[in-house]
C-alpha cells in the first residue's frame, strides 16, 4: 500500500523561493471564468483581475513536491499593478516569509508574485494558511 | 441615452448593496478545479474529506472570492472602474456544496488620487451563507473614473 506523502508545518522552509512553470492566458480561460462567476469584462481582450490570482495556486501544484497539509486558507492581501490581456503568459514566484506554531497546526505566510512574459511583476501579495502539524502516530 | 455606468462623483460614501443569492454547486467546484488547476483534496476528494473537520468537500476560497465579484456586478449598476488595485480578504468559514451565498457591500472610503480624472473607492464586502454566517469578508480598492 502506498500513501500520498504530504508535507507538514514542521517541513515548511522559510525564505525558500519557488518558481512555477508558465501558462498563456487565453480567451477560453476568460470565457469559462465568466460563465462560472458572471463577472463581466469591460473589454473581451482583458483578463479579469482575479483570474490570474486564481491560477497561482494551480501553477504551484505543477512544481513537483509533496502537497502541503493545508487545514484552512485564512486570508489574502493582494495588489494588482498592471492589467493583463488575453495572450499574456504568466508564472508565479513565491517565498514563505513567516511560520508561527499554534497549538493545533501553525500559521504560514507566503509572499506571492505574478510575473508576465516581460519579467514584470503584474500582481503581488500575501497568502496566509493554517497548516497541520505532523501527527505523532504518522511520522512520515 | 441613459448613463449606464456610475462615476466617482455619483458614488456616495456609505452606500450599501445586497446581491441576489447564489447556490454553490458541485459543478462550480469541479469547473473551478479544472480552470485553476487546483485539485487540492479539500475540493476534490469526498472520501478524504469525510475524515476532515469539514466532513465533506468545500469550495476553493478563491472560488468564493470570484463568485462574490460576480454577485457585486449583479448588486449594483456598474462603476466606471478603471482598475481593480487592491484586496484585503479573510476566509472565515467553509462554503459547502449546496450552500447559498450572497454579498452585502458598503462604500467605506472615497479618496482623491494624484490624477484629477479619477478617484479611489474602497468597498467593504461581506459574503454570507443561508444561515447568515459570514464565510468571507474584506475590502477591495477600485480606481473609478470621474465625470469629465
Amino acid at each position: 500500500v502506498t500513501t500520498v506523502t504530504r508535507s507538514y508545518f514542521e517541513d515548511v522552509v522559510v525564505e525558500n523561493v519557488e518558481e512555477t512553470p508558465a501558462m498563456t492566458l487565453t480567451e477560453g480561460h476568460v470565457s469559462i471564468y465568466h460563465g462560472l462567476t458572471r463577472e463581466l469584462p469591460p473589454d473581451a481582450a482583458l483578463v479579469p483581475d482575479l483570474l490570474p490570482l486564481c491560477f497561482t495556486t494551480g501553477l504551484g501544484w505543477r512544481v513537483p513536491k509533496p502537497p502541503l497539509a493545508v487545514l484552512a486558507f485564512m486570508g489574502i492581501d493582494w495588489q494588482v499593478l498592471r492589467q493583463l490581456r488575453v495572450g499574456d503568459t504568466i508564472h508565479s514566484r513565491s517565498r514563505i516569509t513567516t511560520k508561527r506554531p499554534m497549538r493545533d497546526g501553525g500559521v504560514v505566510v507566503e509572499e506571492r508574485e505574478i510575473i508576465d512574459q516581460r519579467g514584470e511583476v503584474v500582481q503581488r501579495g500575501r497568502f496566509t494558511y493554517l497548516v497541520a502539524k505532523r501527527a505523532k502516530e504518522n511520522p512520515v | 441615452m441613459a448613463e449606464l455606468r456610475r462615476y466617482f462623483d455619483d458614488i456616495q460614501l456609505g452606500e450599501e448593496y445586497d446581491s441576489p443569492g447564489r447556490t454553490v454547486t458541485e459543478t462550480d467546484i469541479v469547473i473551478f478545479a479544472g480552470l485553476s488547476g487546483d485539485y487540492n483534496v479539500l475540493h476534490t476528494d469526498a472520501e478524504f474529506m469525510k475524515q476532515s473537520i469539514f466532513g465533506e468537500r468545500i469550495a476553493h476560497g478563491l472560488l468564493g472570492l470570484a463568485i462574490q465579484a460576480g454577485l457585486f456586478a449583479r448588486a449594483t449598476q456598474a462603476y466606471a472602474t478603471l482598475a481593480f488595485v487592491g484586496l484585503r480578504w479573510k476566509f472565515k468559514g467553509p462554503i459547502k456544496i449546496g450552500d447559498t451565498i450572497r454579498l452585502r457591500a458598503k462604500v467605506v472610503a472615497k479618496k482623491e488620487t494624484g490624477k484629477p480624472d479619477r478617484g479611489l473607492v474602497t468597498v467593504q464586502r461581506t459574503v454570507l451563507n443561508q444561515r447568515d454566517e459570514v464565510v468571507q469578508e474584506g475590502e477591495t480598492d477600485l480606481i473609478v473614473e470621474r465625470r469629465a
